[in-house]
């Protein structure tokens, strides 16, 4: 018996069609401009007030002639919409999931599309500052960017807090357990050889009895809290007092811990106070600074 | 008095999600038969069919000018012939100005597409965009729907739980549907707990790839008693194109479907859209579009189409008892799915998903990225 299905041929084919697509004259200068110069252009219609990219000859709403309006736009601009694209197509450029994005540039008022890269999928918020980076080498299409990446618009090196950022009250520290080598390494750094920290058949003899840590080498655990947590990076520290209370034996680990308890207003210091506390929690030592915060660069 | 057209027949196959084993010409075909045996219409160029209006989409079959594959199968070798290739309800639309304009009184309509052919329809939407600045970055009208779903459900307050309900009340209408592609019953949690696909889009928030094809015969109100005994009258049409780049339009409303709606409206003599419809069928090819385009075309007031939903408005008001382009209808087509549903429910023939009023009702098509182009159509009894 003959089924429906019986003599169905199926015959594989494809279109494929080689074409020059003119890109228009405005669309032309948007593109060279795009290429030769890494500059995003838009046209102004100056009757309805609008920056429109991707560029065109006439406003759609006015019917001005706006293709002789150029404005230069900046590489930055803002996401106000997003779809996180999860399923594969051959047409895709790259291989999802990825970040399709719409998003203002400085300058614009019309959106482009444009796929985002750099951040994780779940972080994309509609907001995000993002900056174009344009392809190493040019297509001499819209994907001369290559695609947008976040731009916080922070400086580029970042500060620790500033003296109005400060309060009494804070308090970091950093911890470390001195080894041998870290003393040896000590005594070629500042010349300081003495036996009492590098023969032990000499410390035996010592009140201590065995190799003791140079005082200093403790003492130095201060700096990653002062000058990369509090007040951090940018810290400047012109005055610091140490007493020290015990020594601080190889294999000891040592936490420095500082402290803000004053802030100098009349000269926008702040004082600390400095401790350092072996593995036991015994004090290894004590003291205080004076820090000068960060200010923000350039200032 | 308000000029009217008549809707004399309609003649579908079932909706599948892969008739391979039939050509899109052998679809049409089984429709034109229909047609043909509903009416007794012929090709007699004095009183028979003198102009047939086709709808297909190039890239989807494949071949320019594709209502060349089809024009012999619908008669149209010898006489008049169009294509629309927009969405099918704009078909109508030429069919119907053709009517009132006088240039001819009997129109025959035929639209085809097999999704199932191509081997992505991504690949071929992808094609609509411009090769400058849309196509190379990989848009294609799903991409373009993940921005309208979220500008859209941001502002309406449209939440996982409303597309949900969108979802799995569609499968359950198309289930007493004969010709509806045959879906799985999802539940709710079954639809919010399917893979995003296209943020927020999810798989199940999609139409599925479907084939299918239709035929309708329409005529002048004069010539209307030669065809059929029940007319279902054409009364109003309009449609608006949008902007076509992304970022020149505020996805989050459809400033085409108002226009298109209030023309079509305008034309037809409704004054509240909010209730003058007993059947409602809108192009809902992703879930989010349902409340969207119910908001748009006036349907719901403006910012409560979320209120709508959760107080059971899409069953009261009778919103796509078809089971919608959601549950599965082709691109181009999802127009004609429509009006093929209000025409039905009108005439009393939907069987077990009949609504017990029926006398006026809207059809919606719509194509584009993110719902450029929309179509309405108002039908009554």
């Amino acid at each position: 018996m003959s089924k429906p299905t019986d003599d169905c041929h199926v015959v594989e084919g494809k279109l494929a069609l080689p074409y020059q697509y003119f890109a228009g004259r405005t669309g032309s200068r948007f593109l060279i401009s795009l290429r030769d110069k890494k500059k995003i252009m838009g046209v102004r219609c100056e009757k309805c007030d609008k920056v429109f990219v991707p560029p065109r000859q006439t406003c759609e709403r006015c019917f001005s002639d706006i293709s002789d309006n150029w404005v230069e736009l900046g590489n930055k601009g803002t996401v106000t919409g997003y779809t996180i694209i999860r399923y594969e197509e051959p047409h895709q450029p790259i291989k999802p999931p990825y970040i399709m994005a719409q998003i203002t540039l400085d300058g614009a008022d019309t959106p482009i599309t444009h796929i985002v890269k750099g951040m994780p999928l779940s972080k994309m918020k509609t907001g995000t500052r993002v900056k174009a980076i344009f392809a190493k080498k040019t297509t001499s299409s819209i994907r001369d960017i290559e695609y947008f990446r976040p731009s916080d618009d922070k400086p580029a090196f970042e500060l620790g807090y500033t003296y109005d950022e400060l309060e009494v009250g804070m308090s970091a520290s950093f911890t470390k357990t001195v080894s041998e080598s870290d003393v040896y390494l000590f005594a070629g750094i500042s010349g300081d050889f003495n036996p009492m920290h590098l023969n032990e058949e000499f410390a035996k003899l010592t009140p201590f009895g065995t190799r003791i840590a140079h005082g200093a080498l403790p003492q130095s655990l201060i700096a990653p809290v002062l000058g990369m947590k509090l007040p951090g990076l940018g810290t400047v520290i012109p005055e610091i007092t140490v007493r020290f209370r015990k020594p601080t034996y190889f294999g000891d680990t040592i936490t420095a811990t500082g402290e803000v308890v004053e802030k100098i207003e009349k000269r926008r210091w702040v004082r600390m106070e400095l401790r350092w506390t072996n593995q036991k929690d015994e004090l290894v030592a004590e003291g205080s600074c004076l820090a000068i915060p960060p200010v923000p660069l350039g200032k | 008095m308000k000029q009217r057209v008549a809707v004399c027949a309609v003649a579908q196959i079932k909706n599948e999600p892969d008739i391979w084993y039939q050509r899109f010409q052998g679809m049409v075909l089984e429709c034109f038969e229909s047609i043909v045996a509903q009416t007794g219409v012929t090709f007699d160029m004095e009183k028979g069919i003198r102009n047939v209006v086709t709808c297909s989409d190039d890239v989807f079959d494949a071949r320019t000018i594709s209502d060349n594959a089809i024009t012999d199968v619908v008669g149209a070798h010898f006489r008049g012939e169009e294509k629309s290739c927009q969405d099918g309800a704009n078909a109508l639309g030429y069919a119907m100005a053709s009517i009132l304009s006088g240039h001819d009184d009997v129109i025959l309509i035929a639209g085809h597409c097999k999704e199932s052919q191509p081997e992505s329809r991504r690949m071929c939407t992808n094609l609509a965009f411009d090769p400058f600045y849309s196509r190379p970055l990989g848009l294609d009208y799903l991409s373009a729907a993940g921005f309208q779903a979220r500008a859209y459900a941001r502002k309406a307050g449209i939440t996982e739980e409303h597309l949900a309900r969108v979802v799995a009340r569609s499968r359950v209408n198309a289930a007493r549907n004969p010709f509806a592609r045959k879906n799985e019953p999802v539940t709710e949690a079954e639809v919010m707990q399917s893979p995003l696909i296209c943020d927020p889009i999810r798989y199940l928030h999609q139409y599925p790839v479907t084939d299918w094809a239709v035929a309708m015969l329409l005529c002048s109100e004069e010539r209307a008693h030669e065809f059929t005994d029940k007319p279902v009258w054409l009364t109003g049409f309009g449609n608006c194109m949008d902007s076509y780049f992304l970022g020149d339009r505020d996805l989050s409303v459809s400033m085409a479907l108002q226009k298109a709606s209030r023309r079509a409206y305008s034309m037809s003599g409704v004054d509240d859209p909010g209730t003058a419809f007993d059947i409602i069928e809108l192009n809902d090819a992703y879930a989010y579009q349902l409340p969207m385009w119910a908001e748009n075309a006036g349907l719901v007031k403006e910012g409560e189409a979320a209120k709508w939903i959760d107080s059971g408005g899409m069953d009261r008001r009778n919103v796509n008892l078809s089971g919608g382009m959601v549950n599965g209808n082709p691109i181009m087509l999802g127009g004609l799915a429509r009006a093929l549903e209000v025409v039905l429910q009108l005439r009393g023939e939907a069987g077990e998903r009949q609504a017990e009023k029926a006398e006026r009702g809207l059809a919606h098509g719509s194509t584009g990225a993110a719902g450029q182009h929309h179509a309405v159509l108002v039908f009554e009894k």
